[in-house]
């Protein structure tokens, strides 16, 4: 492929922005789309507004939102980590959430129940049931990875067998989840109040929501810190930038790939049990986020960390702030249209380049 | 044998016969039709006479797995011929349905107008709806593929499973369309004076009187027909096309895109063709499915049972391979029905010991049958019955993409 | 004893055959180059010997080390790096990321000095050194790919057409800096296109053509021998 754009840049350097900005190959720049979005999250404000609902209520509904976004992108940014070093869409990423916010209440169930923290409804049998969680699922990732992804990847099958099985993991873990703990809903802890802390600007957020939002951020910052700090994180970016070339360069991705499935189900257990606090168990929960989840990933660029944290945020303000004027169910639906709007305009992603 | 079996046996002798010109499909037709009707003599009555007893669950299991198979056909004309990852089926399935099920009822009057709502009822015959079924299938996945059609392969995974949770969505929120959540009832059954006592009132006296032997409950037998003659008309009509010019620039885009296109292939229009091909196949498929049925609502159509199982017998059964699809239907869903039967069991086991469990174990089958998507990606990704290349002799062995 | 060794290697894809009984070798401190027309399985060649593909038949032999069916991770461990020629950087990595990727299996503590090095003979590289590594021209990034394949300090360095696609001022340049790199006593294999120009700065030189060794000489034999000259250097 002889590359004639190149030999132009490299003779004209002041040429290469505009060679750039044509290099798009008719694709959006970021700045658009995010342009776009930005307008379509004010459209929806304003509907909502106009509908009946109180600027106030909008308000609460936007933060809400936002952290509904933390929530996602616990689970997004494992998904996009994984499909940029693996290279197929996860379909049970969803269950590894459901499984964390399972094992929790497993947890909680078991141990003593303590003094809820501070203004929190939940004691340190949380806390704990965070930590199991997140390594029990990470142990059933590496599970599966070992015995059903890896086998298929030294035969070199096509993504689509991977993608494939993966839907199949999708309802084996789903069952599960059913089989032992039944099709009822749960909450980690019923009838424990939930006082609001006032907030200025009239704004109420429990003190739940506001742990599940600093927890969520802490552990993205983590993340990113990882990912750009550490040996291992940029490892792992490089084998989602390009695999071949990782293993040309001696990175041994195998071991890339063990850490990348720990990180992201570990990530995931600990959004759905965030998921679970904020809202309630079901079996279904990590399904009903699959779609929102994959929407965000892909919105933001597969296999950008800092893609899936944009993402997740702005699908679940959208989420909450269509849920004033349409009914809540529809929540997939509207991450869904986001998802193909972008697609239409930038299919790579905001912050994905190429 | 008694009367009743006699005619009973007769109805399945149509199907049993559809199924012999399968089988032998290889065989020239004058050794074709009448091996497939000693076949279907043979079948038919020798199960009728053999084994009277399960014959009623023999029957209602065949329906539902042509109604599968018609389904497999459809998935394959989207990802056997044309290589997309469709995991929306349950989308187009309950279009399909509820289409026929809006078109084929009459609009709820009187007291049930109180409690049940639906968009229109025309109280059509069964074929029309039928049609109305499949073309606005097409429709939706015309409408879908616009958009999306063009996106990589697991794109489209994701968006198809996407929009038929949305499709799913919709029909279980909007009450004004198909009563959702509530179900659509009172779906007619076609040919269902057959087995009425009062008989059809459009055929003479003398033939209502041969079939005057049949119960209600016998409607089966009935219906039964009418799936296997609906599978083999789209069993035909797919078979021919693969056979086509058309067939084969399918599979040309499919396997060689960039050159497909360079020999002027028209593309695109191609890949939206299969697609919507596959989806009209669907539709029909929950045409079938409606008055089968009677009663409808958004649960029947979650992804494990019309998009995930379907795709389990595809694959089993082998991709890219018209009777594969049929086969493996057929194997699925009697593995299927087979596990009903053995988490019964376990569940009335554990009655006494875990109450809690014991309620659970149907959804042992949903693991398992992950499992068993596992395996066969893993063990057997061709399936049973591979399609049969028909790529030239001379090249072998190209590199991977 | 040469230090690269590739003895009898028949190689290719699914059921084809691309390399047939192939030999070549290298040794220490030299220059080797092999031209040949499109498709007669230079890049395969490259690929195989550094295991990106598995040979069928042959061995390849690396500093006395048999590495016929190592995997490309322990191959580099040997100490040989591999440059190729599409997609030979990690664009959504900064060029300094990239250095790094390059010396992955070294510790931390030895970074510093591979990463000086590196930047002593790419002086431009230390410039850009955050930058992402997508946003630089042909050149830049074939110096940041020949840069990462350098941080090991490898005895033998594979180079898949280092010159595609670039200016011809660029290419020179490319050219000049194999030289330098060839005397700090790291051996280099290089698969080029433009068959001149290689063969003049090459110690040795093979001409390949249907997977098969069809000439084999001193870089300047194979510029003076007229059927090279006729069929593989444009007259």
């Amino acid at each position: 492929m002889v590359d004639s754009r190149q030999a132009v840049t490299d003779a004209v350097p002041d040429l290469a922005a505009a060679v750039e900005a044509r290099d798009e190959e008719g694709m959006r720049s970021s700045r658009f789309v995010g342009a776009v979005l930005l307008l379509v999250l004010i459209a929806m404000w304003v509907a909502g507004w106009l509908s009946g609902t109180s600027a106030e209520q909008m308000l609460s509904l936007t933060v809400w939102g936002v952290m509904l976004g933390g929530i996602i992108a616990l689970g997004g940014i494992g998904l996009t980590l994984c499909y940029g070093v693996l290279k197929f869409p996860n379909f049970a990423h969803g269950e590894f959430l459901t499984l964390g916010a399972y094992v929790t209440y497993g947890v909680v169930l078991v141990l003593p129940q303590s003094n809820p923290i501070w203004r929190f409804s939940f004691g340190w049998e949380l806390i704990a049931g965070l930590l199991v969680s997140a390594v029990v699922t990470a142990i059933v990732a590496i599970i599966l990875d070992h015995f059903l992804y890896r086998p298929l990847r030294k035969h070199m099958s096509p993504l689509v067998l991977l993608a494939m099985a993966s839907l199949g993991m999708e309802f084996l873990l789903r069952g599960a989840v059913y089989l032992i703990w039944g099709s009822d809903f749960h909450f980690y802890y019923s009838g424990r109040s939930n006082p609001a802390l006032q907030l200025p600007f009239g704004l109420r957020i429990q003190a739940d929501q506001f742990f599940v939002f600093a927890l969520a951020v802490i552990l993205v910052a983590t993340m990113y810190w990882m990912l750009t700090r550490t040996r291992i994180g940029k490892a792992m970016r490089a084998s989602a930038d390009n695999p071949d070339l990782a293993q040309v360069r001696g990175i041994n991705t195998e071991q890339v790939i063990a850490w990348t499935w720990i990180i992201g189900a570990a990530m995931a257990a600990v959004g759905g049990a965030m998921y679970g606090l904020a809202s309630q168990l079901r079996p279904d929960m990590g399904f009903v986020l699959l779609l929102p989840l994959f929407a965000a990933v892909i919105m933001g660029g597969i296999g950008s960390a800092w893609g899936a944290l944009v993402g997740s945020v702005i699908i679940g303000v959208a989420m909450q702030l269509t849920s004033a004027f349409m009914n809540p169910a529809y929540g997939p639906a509207v991450a869904f249209v986001l998802m193909v709007l972008v697609l239409l305009m930038r299919p790579q992603g905001l912050f994905v380049q190429r | 044998m008694d009367s009743a079996h006699v005619l009973k046996a007769c109805f399945l002798l149509i199907p049993a016969i559809l199924l012999g010109v399968l089988v032998f499909s290889s065989w020239r037709w004058r050794a074709r039709l009448p091996a497939a009707v000693v076949l279907g003599l043979v079948l038919a009555f020798g199960i009728s006479a053999w084994v009277p007893g399960i014959m009623d669950y023999l029957v209602s299991f065949c329906i539902m797995a042509t109604i599968y198979a018609v389904l497999s056909l459809g998935l394959n004309a989207q990802w056997g011929y044309n290589g997309h990852l469709d995991f929306g089926i349950a989308g187009f399935f309950a279009v399909g349905a509820f289409t026929m099920a809006l078109f084929v009822t009459a609009p709820p009057s009187g007291l049930m107008a109180a409690y049940a709502q639906q968009w229109f009822g025309l109280n059509t015959p069964f074929l029309i709806g039928m049609a109305a079924a499949g073309i606005m299938s097409g429709v939706v996945g015309y409408l879908i593929a616009q958009p999306i059609l063009h996106l990589r392969t697991d794109f489209l995974a994701i968006a198809t499973l996407g929009i038929a949770e949305i499709i799913r969505l919709i029909f279980q929120n909007e009450r004004w369309l198909a009563n959702g959540p509530q179900p659509l009832s009172g779906i007619p059954q076609p040919l269902s004076c057959l087995s009425d006592s009062s008989g059809c009132s459009w055929l003479p006296a003398g033939v209502n009187h041969l079939f005057s032997t049949l119960q209600p409950r016998d409607y089966g037998y009935v219906y039964l027909v009418v799936v296997t003659v609906t599978l083999a008309v789209v069993y035909v009509v797919l078979e021919a096309l693969v056979r086509s010019p058309w067939g084969r620039a399918l599979r040309a885009v499919r396997d060689e895109e960039a050159s497909a296109a360079m020999s002027g292939k028209p593309v695109k229009s191609l890949r939206v063709q299969s697609f919507v091909l596959g989806a009209v196949i669907i539709g029909v498929a929950g045409a079938l499915y409606a008055p089968y049925m009677v009663t409808i609502d958004y649960s029947h159509f979650k992804p494990l049972f019309a998009t995930f199982l379907v795709w389990v017998m595809l694959m089993l059964g082998g991709s890219g391979n018209n009777k594969g699809a049929i086969l493996g239907a057929f194997v699925i869903w009697a593995v299927w029905s087979g596990t009903g039967f053995v988490t019964d069991m376990l569940a009335t086991e554990l009655q006494g010991i875990a109450p809690d469990l014991a309620s659970r174990m149907s959804f042992l089958r949903w693991a398992f049958v992950g499992l068993l998507l596992a395996g066969i990606v893993l063990y057997r990704p061709q399936g049973i019955l591979p399609e049969k290349k028909r790529v030239s002799r001379f090249l072998k062995g190209v590199p991977e993409d | 004893m040469p230090l690269l060794k590739v003895d009898a290697v028949t190689a290719g894809y699914g059921d084809t055959e691309i390399l047939r009984g192939l030999s070549i070798r290298v040794e220490p401190h030299e220059v080797v180059s092999i031209i040949g027309p499109n498709g007669a399985g230079k890049s395969t060649l490259m690929k195989t010997i550094f295991g990106l593909l598995h040979p069928r038949e042959g061995s390849i032999t690396f500093d006395g080390q048999d590495i016929t069916h190592f995997a490309p991770h322990r191959i580099v461990r040997q100490g040989m790096c591999y440059v190729p020629q599409v997609a030979n950087v990690f664009t959504t990595l900064t060029v300094e990321e990239n250095l790094e990727m390059g010396a992955f299996p070294l510790g931390k503590a030895d970074l510093t000095e591979s990463k000086d090095r590196v930047y002593a003979m790419f002086p431009k590289l230390r410039q850009r050194r955050r930058q992402l590594a997508g946003k630089m021209s042909g050149g830049e990034r074939q110096m940041v790919a020949m840069g990462s394949a350098l941080m090991l300090n490898p005895k033998l360095l594979l180079l898949d057409e280092p010159t595609a696609a670039l200016s011809p001022k660029l290419v020179d340049e490319i050219f000049g800096r194999i030289a330098r790199i060839s005397e700090t006593g790291i051996s280099v294999l290089m698969v080029e296109q433009n068959a001149r120009q290689s063969l003049n700065m090459a110690d040795r030189g093979y001409v390949l053509a249907s997977g098969e060794n069809r000439h084999e000489g001193t870089g300047k034999e194979l510029l003076e021998d007229p059927n090279v000259g006729r069929l593989y250097l444009g007259g």
